[in-house]
């Protein structure tokens, strides 16, 4: 083994004894840092789960034009040149749906067969629906609108609806929670480093003597930074495992309430935990903002020990 | 091996300079030498230890320790220096929380040397100055003479070229004190260099050289 490891091996040593002789202080560290962390872990849990969701509903605007109810079959397919005209050519996919294929559909996706059944007469009218491509920034919603109020003037036409209006609102509702998660996590990171830096900074203090012989014996400041290092990093690590824990625990309640409420919508939706990569990741952050605290605390307060 | 020339050390506080802790010192220790330095409290002694020992920088003059220069060593550079020197001080500054062996272990270990190593030349550190079998002994349990043994053990472990010991038989009776300048002075039979500092007449009497500071600086009547 080279030096430097030998080095690397004994300064770890020197950490994990330095926890041992006080285990609670340790603990309680460890547990006001993972206070700390489980916030912003349990917010990025949530956004793992949800981001998929909200990938697969589009945000380009659909608009569906209903025909009204006495107007031909005739009538509803001589709109489509007009329609593919209002609707820039390229730029939107046109499809027209007959009443007695609506029918079929909804028959087939909704358990309403029986209901239809007893209505003898097709209360569905002809339809347009349009998937316009291009359009779903925020700048393209007035020519959307634009688009609406066109469709709406066309002879036999009841209703226009513009159907990606609320995709278009979780989009931005979920923008911004990314964007407040940012936000809480870089004050809570702050905070961690001060919970570091200040458990660092008792560290000195009780060891000063330790520090000062070791200095006139020869030590060099790598090897009297390097515990304090380890130390800070192993209570960043420990934090982040506790609170990826409590995250995974609190998660089994919240399934429960959250099966029955999607089931009500057909749906097997559950919360779960992160995946591995993910979890190294946080790990990772969280050990290394318990690097950075003991840096900047050892950075400060070990030159003041002769 | 150490040089003083002309050297003047003033402490600073709070932006005022008190008054001279050494003054106009010129000296020179050979290459292994037994200096005894003596002087009342404040006289300099422990502020002359110091610049030895890169702790202190001179304010003016120049000190020159195994060929390197006090007053310009780089910081990153110290440490090395002090890694061909053993340091006993007045009040041992064991490690109460290590065994004796640990706490003698601790010069090699900070070089980064195996632990194995560090251990086998730490018992036979400590067997040169009879505790060997109070390896595993924590430090308060011994009495005052044996931790001052301990201290000399860890000085020596890594086989220094200097040895600088303040005032390392205060606060010992007769016997204890015997057995560390005992030690000592075997050290230097072998050609290390040593520095004492010693208010003990009787140890001054036999003494081949002594080097008497008074007020900061060198009284006539170095011996």
């Amino acid at each position: 083994m080279s030096p430097w490891l030998r080095q690397h091996r004994f300064a770890f040593g020197s950490a994990l004894s330095t926890i041992r002789k006080s285990p609670g202080s340790f603990l309680f560290n460890v547990l006001v840092i993972a206070f700390a962390l489980t916030l912003p872990f349990a917010g990025i849990t949530l956004l793992d789960n949800v981001r998929p969701l909200s990938e697969q509903l589009s945000v380009d605007p659909e608009i569906s034009l209903f025909m009204r109810a006495d107007a031909s079959r005739a009538d509803a397919e001589a709109l489509a040149p007009k329609i593919r005209q209002i609707v820039a050519p390229g730029k939107g996919e046109v499809s027209f749906i007959a009443r007695e294929e609506a029918l079929a559909s909804l028959k087939e996706t909704t358990s309403l067969g029986d209901v239809i059944e007893t209505l003898g007469d097709n209360p569905l009218p002809d339809s347009y629906v349009m998937k316009l491509g291009g359009f779903a920034s925020a700048g393209a919603a007035a020519q959307v609108d634009a688009i609406t109020e066109q469709l709406r003037t066309l002879p036999g036409v009841d209703t226009v609806q513009v159907d990606s209006a609320w995709v278009k609102r979780l989009a931005a509702m979920l923008a911004i929670l990314r964007l407040a998660l940012l936000l809480l996590a870089a004050t809570l990171s702050v905070v961690v480093i001060a919970v570091v830096f200040n458990t660092i900074r008792l560290q000195v203090l009780t060891q000063k003597e330790e520090i000062s012989v070791a200095k006139l014996l020869g030590a060099t400041n790598h090897f009297i930074h390097r515990p304090f290092f380890y130390t800070g990093a192993l209570l960043g690590l420990a934090a982040g495992a506790v609170a990826l824990g409590a995250v995974a625990v609190a998660l089994r309640p919240l399934n429960t309430s959250i099966a029955e409420f999607a089931r009500l919508y057909g749906s097997d939706f559950q919360l779960l935990p992160l995946d591995g990569f993910a979890v190294a990741g946080l790990l990772t952050m969280s050990a290394g903002l318990g690097l950075v605290g003991a840096q900047l605390s050892v950075r400060r307060h070990l030159s003041r020990v002769s | 091996m150490i040089v003083f020339q002309s050297v003047s050390k003033q402490y600073t506080h709070a932006g005022s300079r008190d008054a001279y802790a050494m003054r106009d010192v010129s000296l020179h220790i050979a290459k292994g030498e037994l200096v005894f330095l003596a002087g009342p409290s404040g006289a300099g002694k422990s502020t002359l230890m110091k610049m030895v020992a890169a702790v202190e920088r001179p304010t003016s003059g120049k000190v020159v320790v195994s060929g390197h220069d006090i007053g310009r060593i780089k910081p990153a550079g110290i440490p090395f220096l002090r890694r061909n020197m053993g340091i006993i001080f007045q009040q041992q500054r064991l490690l109460n929380d290590r065994t004796i062996l640990a706490n003698t272990m601790l010069p090699l270990l900070v070089t980064g040397a195996r632990t194995a190593e560090a251990e086998q030349r730490a018992r036979a550190a400590l067997d040169k100055v009879g505790l060997l079998d109070r390896a595993r002994a924590m430090p308060l349990e011994l009495s005052g003479g044996e931790q001052q043994r301990v201290a000399v053990a860890r000085a020596i472990v890594n086989r220094p070229q200097i040895i600088l010991a303040d005032e390392p038989t205060a606060n010992l009776d007769r016997v204890a004190a015997d057995k560390v300048l005992d030690a000592l002075r075997a050290f230097h039979a072998v050609g290390v260099t040593c520095v004492i500092s010693t208010h003990d007449d009787q140890v001054l009497a036999s003494a081949e050289r002594v080097i008497r500071l008074e007020q900061g600086m060198l009284a006539g009547g170095e011996a």
